[in-house]
């Protein structure tokens, strides 16, 4: 075997260089960005970057279709301005490395109207900066940790002050006050049995156990032993992803469900339901949105689910309906405000944009950049979807609206924790 | 400690080590024996899972549907090694890259026809008390899937003709060839085999854990492991080897947490190579 | 091609005339980047500033892999902790100096040592191949976990949040100065500059002698041991250059994309790696960035489709390149074209060095060999006293006292099984004994390690065939010669008067591995002789050689022990006799007889155990 080293000499490096930059040239001269950027007629460009592919696809796919799904209905409806939007999408799979630079092409290429996008809070954090610099107006549509405050971002996905606020003293008030926590071991597994704590005390409860599992893991027999002898009345779930589909199976295998009952504002985000059927019984949860809520809204929105993606489409998560928020708040705001200008349309949105979506009616909060939103807590029904037990209306991001005011603080570029 | 509680975290550390066995073996054959480096290996391990899906979706029952997924991971080996693996031998780094580009292609094939999220498999039997501690009957099950699958690996390579011919092409393939062994044909047999192993931990593995298309990439370290500390003893590697490992990870993970346990796991895996370079079984120089 | 060399060195103006190749090409290649970032729209910019970047820790591990020999999953954990270093010192300092460029100092500087700290612990534990893989990839598999746990506010170093898994935000973007910062197209420029620097560097680094060296180390490890050179050292310091580089791309990416999170440490970026240096070419500098354009290139494009075919097409194409493409993309493009242009395949660039300045080569005097080296007189002793060496159940050396005195020739026999070779062993150092010390002139050697024992003058000739069969013949004589001299130019000299004294001149650039066995024995021979020792060890060196070979080599080794110590084992007799020297016969492990070859052949005892009857060892005396 031939061991060369580089190219050799002056010569012989230079002559591939000198071919490959005359093609490189070629290349980029023919791939050029679009140059009707200021084009006031035809058809608006709006960009989204998701994972349809790798680990994270079990929660991207939704959100794709129902991204695709939203431009289709606003286009229909007369798009914005009366011009249509031309949907930019990109997939990220699973690489942060690709958010950001997606989001570069999509601001300095397309020169979008606003980006939306994100699975984890790991890609919002990178797409920031990217948005931020560009000065492109950017939607993050997905339940996380919260406490993002950033002029050019707004959030339609639901935050611990608002879903744990209402799952966790619910838990203590019908199951018990002694309370386990198994969350994820990452930012918002952290935060969010921070939260836990916090809302469990407040409600006469007490945290009896916390563990933190690695995402990667699947393995929970330590998991199901401490339980058996911590007997605890409420297990609060904040597990994510595929692997950890292995705790509830587990638990169920051992016979656990009657002696203590899972709470979880993470469970179904991925389908869990409809993998598990008959263990998942009695799993109880807290969302904006379920497919099994009754309102007409929600009726109309799922007959246009079914009509384009299917009747056997497996279930229609909240982060699909925190995606359709998100395109419908912008395209009614930047309606509102008669403009695409990203001045404009914040400043609209700050104003209180309100969307009545699926899972009820839903307004932007101007100061925290989040919104205000119903909260349904339901159970699993063991049949790969959800029975609804509560609703409760209009649940304000309230932490988000202690720390942050954009309005009044403009500036403000950070993330608080509890 | 109480008895009951004791028992408890006996089956629980036994279940450990079961499911590294059953996740190892496998690949104990193909990359301990043959020395391929399978980077596909968890998805032989998430195909397994899927086959058990599909055949318990058509109606079988489920051990029948583990069978046969078994089986049919051992036919895409045999796929696999006359397609891509035959042409790779003793060229370590091409087969990585090989192999971790067949990895994406399973995976994403899986994610097209089933979708990236899919059905489960109920966990089997149900559970049985042991004094104020609940078991998952199933655990029983894995633990005698492990002993079963090692048993069938023993068999196979000292009690029939092909196991011999297979020991003698992975000792010495040109002494093997020149007396009249087909060489090739047992490489393919040896590493559909391997497969079939892979398919069958698979298959164990579904009623326990989520089957999702990106399963594989979760075992697919810990079964890297267990065979290099087991070292090329395929039997007496892999099993020592689990043993080992799986009780380090089992009793700091019911002591402390999870996280402690696998970082103990990897600890000791690292310690132990330090020590014994050549793996557990490198000392005593046996083939199996 | 030559002719276009010849063009170029008409044209090249006379200040350039005398600045090295690679610096002008470095000029080159900056000109052609500048030009090319600002006429390309900015996202590419962006775009392709990733891959530049990705091609730095790309060639980092071609780098440590493909040079150094040293197969580390561990340059994404450098890279990753780059990276963070950055971001720390960035967000701690810039506000301050207004600039981050100290940032990138730091970030490289913490990657580097972390590096030797990690290389310390596997080079000099002497742990083997396969194991450094493993605890590389162990290493990035704990930063993941570890950093993926450090979500809360309380993980923070100064002003800068570790930020767990959701990563570490509003990290400063490459700024040079009261606070400005480049823009896309500038920071394309800035990374093609120093990804230049980089490649260029290493590629002068690999002509000089630490590069050669190490090209040795690479092909053959044992040998550059016994040849002088702690290897150990070698190793680490490639360790520790690699992970400097790679450091220098991660600081880069945390400053390209203002962000960075545990992902880097993922099983998946570790191998990614790999793959890119697989698919552009395992040894080759450009192949690193070619990989990185092929790979991240498909992947991008498939992508902006929003496809879900891009695994699939991803993984295929990895399936092309390894079976159309074994050894990587440019090494293949770079060979069809060589084959096209007819020219003759090329030789390591190390090489082409000494070509360009080697003198006349003469049949030279053996004086002119040794003297090169050092005082001819300096002969030493070679004596073990009660040498014993026990594996497991079998005491290959029983306690063997032997003294070979100063410039003498001493033959060793003894059927096999004998204890030879495990006496061989031992007094190189290969071993440690059981009992028993080996002395170098006066100074006891027992403890040195085999390098050590090189440098002293113990020089080595093994049974099994152990030469560089990739390098040059001359590579294989400079090696030697320079693990005594640390002088290139001097080095050069001794291997061509080596050379000259082999007779085997003509084939100086030849491939080692394509001599013939003869002329395998000469070399081994040669590559002894060159590193003038004071005591010569041969074990078996007629072994396969033809008659008159074998007479040549008693011819040889005549003239060697006039300047040192030459101890010979050997079965061949005919040669034994011709070499007229004391003979020493082992037998189960023990001194059998002593002598010349008449009185051994006389001597009933050493007949019978060479024909197999039955004596035993105590009839030794």
């Amino acid at each position: 075997m031939r061991h060369t080293i580089g190219c050799g000499s002056l010569s012989r490096c230079l002559t591939p260089l000198v071919a490959g930059s005359a093609a490189l040239l070629l290349v980029t001269a023919c791939s050029g960005g679009s140059d009707d950027a200021a084009n006031s007629e035809g058809p608006i460009k709006v960009g989204s970057i998701l994972d349809e592919t790798g680990p994270l696809n079990i929660y991207g796919e939704a959100m794709a279709d129902a991204t695709e799904l939203a431009i289709k209905d606003i286009n229909e409806n007369g798009g914005v301005l009366g011009r249509q939007l031309d949907l930019v999408s990109y997939d990220a799979q699973s690489d942060n490395a690709k958010y950001t630079q997606y989001a570069s092409q999509a601001a300095q290429k397309d020169q979008v109207a606003v980006l939306m996008g994100g699975v984890t809070s790991a890609a919002r954090e990178a797409v920031r900066p990217i948005a931020d610099r560009t000065e492109t107006l950017y939607f993050y549509n997905e339940q996380y940790e919260g406490g993002v405050c950033d002029r050019n971002t707004f959030n339609t996905g639901v935050v611990p002050s608002q879903q744990l606020a209402a799952l966790v003293p619910y838990a203590i008030e019908n199951f018990g006050e002694n309370v386990y926590v198994i969350a994820a071991d990452y930012n918002y597994g952290q935060i969010s049995a921070e939260w836990v704590k916090q809302y469990a005390e407040e409600a006469g409860g007490s945290v009896v156990g916390t563990e933190f599992i690695p995402l990667e893991s699947s393995d929970f027999g330590a998991v199901i032993n401490n339980l058996q002898s911590t007997k605890p009345d409420v297990v609060v779930s904040l597990l994510v992803g595929g692997n950890h589909i292995a705790f509830y199976r587990q638990f169920a295998s051992a016979g656990l469900s009657d002696a203590m009952k899972i709470v979880s504002p993470t469970f179904g985000l991925g389908n869990e339901q409809v993998v598990l059927s008959n263990e998942a019984e009695g799993i109880t949860v807290a969302f904006p949105y379920l497919q099994e809520i009754s309102a007409d809204e929600n009726e109309t929105f799922l007959e246009q689910w079914y009509a384009e993606y299917g009747d056997d489409y497996p279930y229609v998560t909240d982060s699909a309906v925190a995606v359709w928020n998100g395109w419908h708040l912008w395209a009614k705001a930047a309606n509102s405000a008669d403009s695409i200008e990203r001045e404009q349309v914040i400043e609209t949105l700050e104003s209180g944009t309100t969307f009545e979506g699926p899972g009820g009616t839903v307004t932007m909060d101007g100061p925290s950049h989040h919104v205000t939103q119903n909260i349904t807590i339901a159970e699993a029904n063991g049949a790969k979807g959800f029975e609804v037990l509560s609703t409760e209306e209009a649940v304000p991001p309230s932490f988000e609206q202690d720390v942050c005011d954009l309005i009044s603080e403009p500036e403000t570029n950070e993330q608080f924790t509890p | 400690m109480q008895s009951d509680e004791l028992a408890n975290l006996a089956i629980s550390l036994l279940t450990t080590v079961s499911i590294l066995v059953v996740i190892s073996i496998g690949l104990a054959v193909v990359f301990g024996m043959m020395g391929v480096i399978n980077l596909a290996h968890g998805e032989f391990l998430m195909l397994g899972a899927f086959f058990t899906l599909s055949g318990q979706r058509a109606g079988l029952n489920i051990w029948l549907a583990m069978l046969v997924a078994a089986l049919g991971v051992g036919v895409v080996g045999l796929a696999v090694e006359r397609l891509l693996v035959q042409f790779l031998y003793g060229r370590l780094a091409a087969t990585m890259l090989a192999t971790w580009g067949l990895s994406l292609i399973l995976v994403q094939t899986v994610v097209l026809i089933y979708g990236p999220t899919t059905q489960g498999i109920p966990t089997p039997l149900g559970s049985m008390k042991i004094g104020g501690y609940s078991v998952s009957e199933y655990n029983l099950v894995l633990i005698a899937a492990a002993i079963s699958l090692l048993g069938l690996v023993y068999w196979v390579f000292t009690r029939t003709r092909y196991g011999t011919m297979a020991r003698a092409v992975t000792q010495l393939p040109n002494m093997a060839a020149s007396l009249g062994i087909n060489a090739k044909g047992v490489n393919m047999l040896t590493f559909g085999f391997g497969a079939m192993l892979a398919g069958a931990g698979g298959a164990l593995l579904a009623p326990v854990a989520g089957v999702v298309p990106g399963m594989g990439q979760a075992y697919v370290g810990r079964a890297f492991m267990t065979v290099i500390v087991g070292g090329p003893g395929v039997l007496t590697g892999t099993a020592s080897s689990a043993g080992l490992l799986g009780s380090v990870d089992s009793i700091v993970s019911n002591l402390t947490t999870s996280f402690l346990g696998t970082a103990a796991l990897l600890v000791v895996a690292i310690v132990l190579l330090r020590v014994l370079p050549t793996g557990i079984s490198g000392r005593t120089g046996r083939q199996l | 091609m030559s002719a276009l060399r010849e063009v170029a060195a008409r044209y090249r103006p006379s200040y350039l005339a005398r600045l090295p190749q690679e610096v002008t090409s470095f000029l080159v290649v900056a000109l052609i980047g500048t030009v090319v970032a600002f006429v390309i729209p900015e996202f590419r910019a962006q775009e392709w500033s990733l891959w530049v970047i990705y091609g730095l820790l790309a060639l980092s591990f071609t780098f440590v892999w493909g040079h150094a020999g040293i197969f580390s999953f561990g340059q994404a954990a450098f890279f990753g902790i780059g990276a963070y270093a950055y971001g720390v010192a960035g967000i701690n300092l810039s506000n301050a100096t207004g600039e981050s460029l100290s940032a990138l100092v730091v970030a490289t500087l913490f990657a580097g040592i972390a590096a030797g700290l990690l290389g310390y612990f596997i080079f000099y534990g002497n742990v083997g191949d396969v194991y450094v893989a493993i605890i590389t990839l162990a290493v990035t598999l704990v930063l993941l976990t570890f950093m993926s746990s450090t979500a809360s506010p309380k993980y923070h170093i100064g002003d800068a949040l570790l930020g767990g898994y959701n990563g570490m935000i509003a990290i400063p973007p490459i700024m040079v100065g009261s606070f400005t910062a480049l823009d896309s197209r500038q920071l394309l420029v800035f990374c093609i500059v120093l990804a230049a620097a980089v490649a260029f560097g290493l590629h002068i680094l690999l002509r000089r002698p630490f590069g050669r060296v190490l090209a040795g180390v690479r092909e053959n490890e044992l040998r550059t041991q016994l040849l002088g050179y702690d290897v150990r050292r070698y190793k680490l310091l490639a360790f520790v250059l690699a992970g400097s580089i790679a450091g220098l791309a991660g600081g880069l990416y945390a400053a390209w994309g203002m962000f960075i999170n545990p992902s880097v440490f993922s099983l998946q970026q570790a191998a990614l790696v790999a793959i890119w240096v697989l698919v552009g070419g395992r040894n080759s500098i450009l192949g690193a960035f070619a990989g990185v354009a092929i790979v991240q290139g498909l992947s991008s494009s498939l992508g902006e489709g929003g496809g879900s075919w891009t695994p699939i097409v991803l993984g295929l194409v990895l399936i092309a390149v390894v079976l159309f493409l074994p050894s990587g993309t440019v090494p293949t493009i770079r060979s069809l074209v060589r084959r096209r242009l007819n020219r003759s395949p090329a030789l390591p660039v190390s090489q082409e060095v000494t070509i360009a300045r080697r003198r006349e080569l003469k049949d030279a005097e053996l004086e002119g060999v040794l003297a090169g080296g050092r005082d001819a007189s300096e002969a030493q002793s070679l004596r073990a006293n009660r040498l014993t060496k026990q594996f497991g159940g079998v005491r290959a050396l029983n306690g063997v006292d032997v003294n070979f005195l100063a410039g003498t020739i001493h033959c060793l026999i003894g059927p096999n099984g004998a204890g030879k070779s495990t006496c061989f062993n031992l007094l190189i150092g290969r071993y440690a004994p059981t009992a028993g010390e080996v002395l170098l002139g006066d100074r006891n050697i027992t403890k040195l390690r085999p390098d050590a024992r090189a440098r002293l003058g113990l020089g080595i000739k093994m049974q099994v065939p152990s030469y560089y069969g990739d390098l040059s013949v001359f590579e294989n004589l400079w090696l030697a010669s320079f693990a005594r001299l640390r002088s290139a130019g001097a080095a050069e000299g001794q291997a061509t008067r080596t050379l000259g004294w082999l007779g085997l001149s003509a084939k100086a650039e030849s491939l080692a591995s394509a001599l013939s066995h003869g002329e395998h024995q000469w070399l081994e021979i040669g590559m002894v002789v060159a590193g003038s020792p004071s005591v010569m060890l041969l074990d078996e060196p007629t072994a396969g050689m033809t008659r008159e070979e074998t007479q040549r080599t008693v011819d040889m080794i005549r003239a060697v022990s006039r300047f040192a110590t030459v101890i010979v084992v050997e079965h061949d007799m005919e040669f034994v006799r011709a070499l007229g020297a004391p003979v020493t016969m082992f037998h189960q492990g023990l001194v059998f007889a002593k002598g010349s070859i008449e009185d051994l052949r006389r001597d009933e005892r050493v007949l019978d155990t060479y024909l197999g009857r039955s004596v035993s060892a105590d009839a030794a005396n």
